[in-house]
């Protein structure tokens, strides 16, 4: 798969191609193939068991207000004109949070005012939007989405820039997912160090 | 008489004297579709008169395709109705048998994910039981088929096509008892089928679905009914004005023994029953008039001749 270093499903009976396609479309579609740098899939139908782990690209960095559009501090107003409009909606809710939703006006499509209030100095670095915060929620939830339906029962692990997620329908034997956890780990490291090599 | 279903594809010109001209040969036109300045209609047309209708159209450049699914309602069963089970295999699935004819319903069980918790509540089962037949969408592995689908279809009476990842032989080996009809390689799958691959797929579903639709309406013509679903519909229209404020997209779903109606049992289920076909039958005479598990709709069950001795 386009994006990732290490991409494997390891299944106890045939249909382990079906889940490469499903964790294909479905990491397109919640855009994580950038992110994510090795994904190994476990599953076992018979018990039933459903094991992702995965490594992680560095995160990008934070969003801050410069990135969302310049800043023009004048006659105790500032003025910002947007260039990207993506995290728009984002940086008018944290300035409302942070000034007041009455010193925050945006009176047209690609501007936005800051009156009635002392400026802060530091406005231009205030930060919009931290993609780490918010990166291993949203592979949890595509993780979830590749998952069969009903497996309710769930342990999900997130370090630095490893996760892992277990799930079943049935009790999780916690040392049993322990070992094929830290198996499915070792597999990925190796292949990924073999490919650095090579 | 034995009517055939057809689709008529034409333009809106004229349109009411092809529509004239189906009717006085005795033929039904079971549904319409607009669709922008093309209509589209399904029918059911005596046998003989098939010729003519061709005949009659062809200077309206009207395209007349043999369409056997046309006045069956189909169940597409699905375990949830979760994003897992939806996008896109059921609703292609779904789809497809629509544009072949068909009018499909897909019911998404309650409680019908995992392999040991899946569940079959009692609504569910008589739901599916209302419908010509059902299509069951499954998933990838063989092992939780097998043990997955003999709860989903405890109690249901209609004819089940069971459809899955695994190849057909595979499904087929381990279903005990047998269903009607089997379909491999489909599986759950989170993409749109595009592909010539995934066309072929789909394709063999309605060619399954055919053949035990064929077989039915075979079983049937052995004991015909006593008045054909598509004159009921047609008395329905005529005598009902009601249903012309009905906001489904098909007050009238015709089925092969008998037809939904998108009224209020307890409010129009003796008007049904005392609507006259001819003479003196009523449709209370040859058919039973039921609560449908669906909403507060009605069904309409025609018995066969041999119950009722009458045809009109």
């Amino acid at each position: 798969m386009a994006g990732l270093d290490y991409f494997e499903v390891e299944a106890t009976e045939d249909g382990a191609d079906n889940y490469r396609k499903i964790a294909t479309t479905v990491l397109q579609d919640h855009n994580l193939l950038s992110i994510v740098e090795g994904l190994h899939l476990y599953i076992d139908p018979e018990f039933p068991l459903f094991v992702a782990t995965g490594l992680i690209r560095p995160p990008r960095s934070a969003i801050k207000v410069s990135d969302v559009g310049n800043v023009l501090v004048q006659d105790g107003k500032a003025v910002i004109a947007v260039g990207d409009e993506t995290y728009l909606a984002a940086m008018l809710k944290m300035l409302w949070d942070r000034l007041g939703h009455d010193n925050v006006d945006q009176p047209d499509r690609f501007t936005v005012i800051i009156e009635n209030v002392e400026i802060p100095k530091d406005v231009e670095n205030w930060i919009v939007i931290d993609p780490s915060e918010s990166l291993f929620k949203d592979l949890i939830y595509a993780i979830q989405v590749i998952a069969p339906e009903g497996f309710k029962v769930r342990r999900e692990n997130y370090g630095k820039n490893r996760f892992s997620y277990a799930a079943s329908e049935n009790t999780l034997p916690e040392k049993d997912v322990a070992v094929i956890i830290s198996d499915c780990f070792e597999k990925m490291d190796k292949a990924l160090v073999e490919g650095v090599s090579e | 008489m034995i009517l055939v279903p057809i689709t008529y594809k034409g333009g809106v010109f004229r349109l009411d004297e092809v529509i004239d001209y189906i009717e006085d040969l005795g033929g039904y036109v079971v549904q319409r579709h607009n669709i922008a300045s093309e209509v589209v209609l399904q029918v059911l047309m005596p046998q003989a008169d098939i010729e003519n209708l061709k005949e009659f159209s062809r200077p309206l450049a009207g395209e007349i395709i043999d369409s056997p699914l046309v006045g069956t309602e189909i169940a597409v069963v699905i375990p949830s109705l979760e994003i897992h089970h939806l996008p896109h295999s059921a609703c292609d699935v779904a789809e497809y048998l629509r544009a072949n004819g068909s009018k499909s319903n897909i019911l998404g069980m309650a409680r019908g994910f995992g392999k040991r918790i899946a569940q079959l509540n009692d609504e569910e089962r008589d739901l599916i039981n209302e419908h010509d037949m059902a299509v069951y969408v499954l998933g990838n592995f063989a092992s939780c088929i097998e043990k997955k689908f003999p709860k989903l279809r405890r109690g249901v009476t209609v004819p089940i096509i069971l459809t899955g990842a695994p190849a057909r032989d595979v499904l087929e080996e381990q279903t005990d008892p047998p269903v009607a009809g089997y379909v491999g390689g489909l599986g759950r799958f989170m993409h749109r089928t595009q592909t010539g691959e995934d066309i072929e797929r789909l394709d063999a579903v309605i060619a399954e679905v055919e053949k035990v639709i064929a077989k039915r309406r075979a079983e049937i013509a052995n004991d015909p009914l006593s008045v054909s679903p598509a004159k009921i519909q047609d008395i329905i229209k005529q005598q009902l004005p009601e249903i012309e404020e009905v906001y489904s997209p098909s007050p009238l779903a015709v089925q092969l023994n008998g037809l939904r109606v998108k009224l209020s049992y307890p409010k129009y289920s003796d008007i049904i029953r005392n609507l006259v076909i001819e003479d003196d039958v009523k449709i209370g005479d040859v058919a039973d008039v039921l609560p449908s598990r669906m909403r507060d709709y009605v069904l309409i069950r025609i018995r066969p001749l041999s119950e009722t001795n009458i045809v009109v």
